[in-house]
């Protein structure tokens, strides 16, 4: 098979999936089907990922069509350091969400499993998505099947928090929309090429003003995603009231989005706004960081505390890529999947004692060390990984955007801004916070008096324990080996690095918030 | 007079008027065929092929010079026009037992394709009288409440106000200019005299009270609500098809001056965001749907604003987008034998547990329309909406794609009730229908195709 055919593999097995499932009659089979074709993605996934050629540069298992060709529309998808570990992730995370749903859902299975491949291929299109038209038609299409997996396979509230949830995104995405359009309009009107082509947009020159506006209705719509404190409200209703399936996806991988898009768009089309507004933009990472910890802190609702701690530990992947730093950037690739990884964890962790108990209410447990050994053991796992304990993925993350973020206003200090070096510093206190609230929580939850709903409850089944391993072993993985990912990842952070630093517009925005040009740095 | 030219230019007309004969005959007669939508449909197919056919060869002539010609483009127009009116004879097959319905219907059908075919003002407005009397019988047609007599008035007295101020603009025309010919009309669009531009502006208030902009729209609800369910779908697309259709006839490339931009986007904007806020409010799923086509039709009149060549484009592809959602929800709506009750947004409920495919479908449609990618409708919006921002109306393109985004809400609470409700009450659990599938699967082939591979039917508009 040739390269480009194996991405297109990888992209189209789920809707080969939904094919599958709407033609099976009765439900019993759906489910193996399911994890079987999700399977066989992961692996070809794998495969992608073995065979990228780190020392490549530009897009790698290339495919590229024309569309719609009156517009420059193409059917352009590709791999790069920007995209091939979340590729990696996303569908790492399939299989683990089809198998972690096959006791919980028992209403609408077929209709289940096929929006859950339905999201899974709009997300993989959305990170190999080239062209902006394509990635933007995959933006949106995640939409519906988040809609309907929080909506009818959600809490009690589902209906209140699956609306709110569809309408925060959609007001980002329609503005994102407005400036999608008069971006590649304007990139016409300069250069006389009409393209969609991230490749191209990229040489787009626009006036800082333009670049501000169109960097706002970007920024808004990927904030929305990630989600950065104000936008965030959405996020906690979501979580709570969404499945277990639809939480993990969400804070797996949905999130991730956000982040994505500011590193593939957001900030390299509109370079000068960014610096323009870089020390704005990295205070509100570090609200985030904070806020979102403290927030964490105080709930008593297990899932609320985990989603409270995706603000948090997204704020630090911002702030890793405002830091335009290399270590930092890096960090920030790393720390995107790490927090995939634990956090979907983490979900389906709660996921496992709510089918068991049937409440989130923190105060019912107690001294589930004792009656759940197993459980608690890969609970403390992914609990020190959210924390960023060394030998952990999230110490990887964590440790490379703070060293990153660091590196960056040191030297804005020395040229004389104190404000980032102060934002740096306090980003720190995240990490304890971070600790702090983990470490209560996971000590209230395992250890103390026993005490739960109602036992006695098995331990972890097989199935469970193999989808916890998996995750334990793939935290561990990048935690340990970090070396495979980041050689991976550093040519994208350094194309990310060129760009952002770039000056579109010669000699407008003040650079007051930039590291210095012409230091030397190295990648771990 | 050039009797092949006739013969050849007018094909689908002929084939229309053949149909609308022998239904006559049979009618007066008292010949009862067993299927009384087999004859109908046969014809429908054939003046859609006879209208495919003349786009397809390139046919240019003019049969009646001055008055009446046929070109590629308007024998698209009419080929899509009539393709539409084929979901709705199936729909109206088990309505309707008596043969009525679809003289009625193909006498509409006749009037469409004048109107698409017009050259000066005088076919025009044949055309549109022709088209619009039979849907006032229509609207009446289906007599089940007391409402359907006042909502059939009430679209009758407002057509009756468009037609008047239709002719006044005419008349104005040619007061300023002495022809009656259509070119006058898109000569004045862009001129700055106060007599013609006010010709312009009475000519196009005149369509947005056909197609139901605001503030002109208020009988849409009533009637879209009166009406049986193939009427509402014969009103909601292939009406407002061929108006707009129509009226890109009469715009051609021509630039707009200054004060017919802010008329046609001011008042289109104010049809999309009180379209879109109206919806939200309503019970009906008929009467949810007349203020969705409102504001559609609001999206339809901002092609306009969009450079000349891109008008037919936008156009073109918005109503086939927009006409193939809207037929493919009519036909999937279950069955219900009170039309009261089937028209309720809660007969809805649930139905993905009773008909999953027909759920499905509606489902589909709604967010189509709501403009949601990767489905017709957003290509359809985007395709317009880039054609505004390229004119260099920013400010309105970004208006407008705001305003949009306030239908999203009540496309989505059909969603709701289709997927997460539990099942009503009172549902009727009929077995589905051969007519009503085949309809749906009329619509949902193009609908596929239009969005797989938009930029393949693009370049063969």
């Amino acid at each position: 098979m040739s390269d480009a055919g194996l991405l297109n593999v990888v992209l189209y097995l789920p809707v080969l999936g939904i094919v599958l499932v709407a033609l099976l009659r009765r439900e019993g089979p759906v489910r193996g089907l399911s994890l079987a074709v999700m399977v066989v993605q992961f692996l070809l996934a794998a495969l992608l990922y073995a065979r990228f050629d780190a020392t490549a540069e530009g897009l790698q298992f290339e495919t590229r069509l024309p569309w719609i060709a009156d517009w420059g529309v193409y059917y352009q998808i590709g791999l790069d350091g920007y995209n091939v570990l979340l590729v990696l992730m996303t569908a790492f995370l399939g299989p683990l969400v089809v198998a972690g749903a096959f006791t919980a859902i028992r209403k609408d299975v077929k209709l289940f499993y096929a929006m859950v491949f339905l999201i899974q291929f709009a997300m993989l299109g959305t990170f190999v998505a080239q062209d902006l038209f394509l990635f933007y038609l995959f933006w949106e299409a995640m939409l519906i099947p988040m809609f309907l997996l929080i909506g009818i396979w959600g809490g009690e509230r589902r209906i209140y928090a699956t609306f709110k949830f569809v309408l925060y995104t959609a007001f980002g995405s329609i503005l994102m929309l407005a400036a999608v359009i008069y971006l590649v309009y304007s990139l016409n009107e300069s250069t006389g090429i009409t393209s969609f082509a991230f490749a191209d947009l990229y040489r787009s020159r626009l006036p800082l003003p333009v670049q501000t506006v169109l960097l706002v209705a970007f920024g808004l719509s990927f904030a929305i995603k990630v989600p950065m404190v104000p936008l965030h409200t959405w996020l906690p209703d979501a979580h709570v009231e969404a499945p277990t399936a639809g939480s993990v996806i969400l804070a797996g991988v949905l999130l991730k989005m956000g982040t994505y898009g500011f590193m593939k768009l957001g900030f390299p089309l509109f370079p000068d706004a960014t610096r323009l507004f870089a020390a704005q933009i990295m205070t509100l990472a570090v609200i985030g960081i904070l806020y979102g910890a403290c927030l964490a802190l105080v709930q008593t609702d297990i899932k609320k505390i985990i989603a409270y701690s995706s603000i948090s530990h997204l704020g630090y992947v911002m702030l890793g890529l405002i830091s335009v730093d290399l270590l930092g950037i890096q960090g920030a690739m790393i720390q995107m999947v790490s927090h995939g990884l634990t956090a979907g964890g983490l979900f389906l962790m709660v996921g496992m004692i709510y089918e068991r108990c049937h409440t989130r209410d923190l105060a019912a447990y107690g001294g589930l060390a004792r009656l759940l050994p197993l459980y608690s053991v890969f609970f403390m796992i992914l609990t020190l990984a959210s924390v960023g304990f060394p030998a952990t993925s999230g110490f990887t993350g964590e440790f490379l955007v703070l060293l990153g973020a660091f590196n960056s206003s040191w030297h804005q200090y020395q040229q004389g801004a104190t404000y980032p070096l102060a934002l740096s510093v306090s980003a720190v206190a995240g990490v304890v916070l971070g600790a702090l609230y983990m470490l209560w929580f996971a000590q209230r939850f395992l250890f103390g008096a026993v005490k739960a709903p109602h036992r006695p409850f098995a331990d972890l089944n097989l199935r469970e324990a193999a989808i916890l391993g998996a995750i334990a072993a793939a935290v561990f993985g990048l935690g340990l080996f970090p070396d495979g990912p980041l050689q991976k990842t550093e040519l994208a952070a350094k194309q990310y690095q060129a760009l952002v630093r770039a000056e579109r517009v010669p000699g407008t925005p003040p650079r007051q918030a930039v590291a210095t040009e012409g230091r030397t740095e190295t990648a771990p | 007079m050039n009797w092949h030219a006739v013969l050849t230019a007018m094909l689908p007309e002929h084939v229309l008027l053949a149909g609308i004969v022998l239904l006559l005959g049979m009618e007066i007669a008292s010949i009862r065929p067993r299927g009384p939508a087999v004859l109908p449909l046969a014809v429908l197919t054939a003046a859609v092929a006879a209208a495919a056919w003349l786009h397809a060869s390139g046919y240019v002539a003019a049969p009646f010079a001055g008055q009446y010609s046929a070109d590629p483009a308007s024998s698209l127009a009419k080929a899509i026009v009539l393709a539409f009116a084929v979901p709705v004879v199936l729909l109206a097959r088990e309505e309707f037992e008596r043969s009525r319905f679809y003289l009625l219907l193909l006498a509409s059908l006749y009037g469409a394709c004048v109107i698409l075919s017009a050259d000066s003002f005088l076919t025009l407005f044949l055309g549109l009288e022709l088209m619009s009397l039979p849907v006032y019988v229509l609207v009446l047609l289906a007599y089940r409440r007391p409402e359907s007599a006042e909502a059939a008035l009430k679209y009758l007295v407002l057509s009756g106000a468009a037609t008047a101020t239709f002719l006044m603009g005419a008349s104005l025309l040619y007061g300023a200019t002495g022809l009656l010919a259509l070119p006058v009309f898109a000569a004045a669009l862009g001129s700055g005299d106060p007599l013609t531009q006010a010709a312009v502006v009475l000519v196009i208030v005149a369509f947005f009270l056909k197609a139901a902009v605001v503030p002109f729209h208020a009988w849409a609800p009533d009637a879209y609500e009166a009406a049986s369910v193939p009427v509402t779908a014969y009103m909601a697309t292939i009406i407002k098809a061929a108006v707009l259709l129509a009226l890109v006839r009469l715009f051609g490339t021509a630039p707009l001056s200054l004060p017919i931009v802010g008329l046609i986007a001011i008042l289109p904007l104010a049809s999309i965001v009180w379209g879109n806020l109206a919806a939200m409010r309503q019970s009906s799923f008929r009467r949810m749907i007349a203020y969705s086509s409102i504001a559609h039709a609001g999206y339809l009149f901002y092609a306009f604003l969009g450079d000349g060549p891109g008008r037919y484009e936008a156009v073109v592809f918005y109503v086939l987008a927009y006409g193939l959602m809207n037929l493919l929800a009519f036909a999937s709506l279950p069955p219900s034998a009170d039309d009261a009750v089937r028209d309720r947004l809660d007969h809805l409920r649930g139905l993905f547990h009773r008909a999953p495919y027909a759920a499905i479908m509606i489902g589909i449609a709604m967010l189509s329309l709501a403009g949601i990618p990767p489905l017709p409708g957003f290509i359809a919006k985007f395709l317009i909406f880039k054609n505004v921002m390229a004119a260099g109306y920013t400010l309105y393109a970004v208006l407008g794609l705001v305003a949009s985004y306030l239908g999203i809400y009540f496309y989505l609470r059909v969603i709701q009730c289709l997927f997460m409700s539990p099942d009503a009450q009172a549902a009727d659990r009929s077995p589905s229908r051969g007519a009503a599938l085949g309809a749906s699967l009329i619509c949902l082939i193009p609908a596929i195709l239009l969005a797989v591979l938009p930029g393949w039917v693009i370049g063969r508009l």
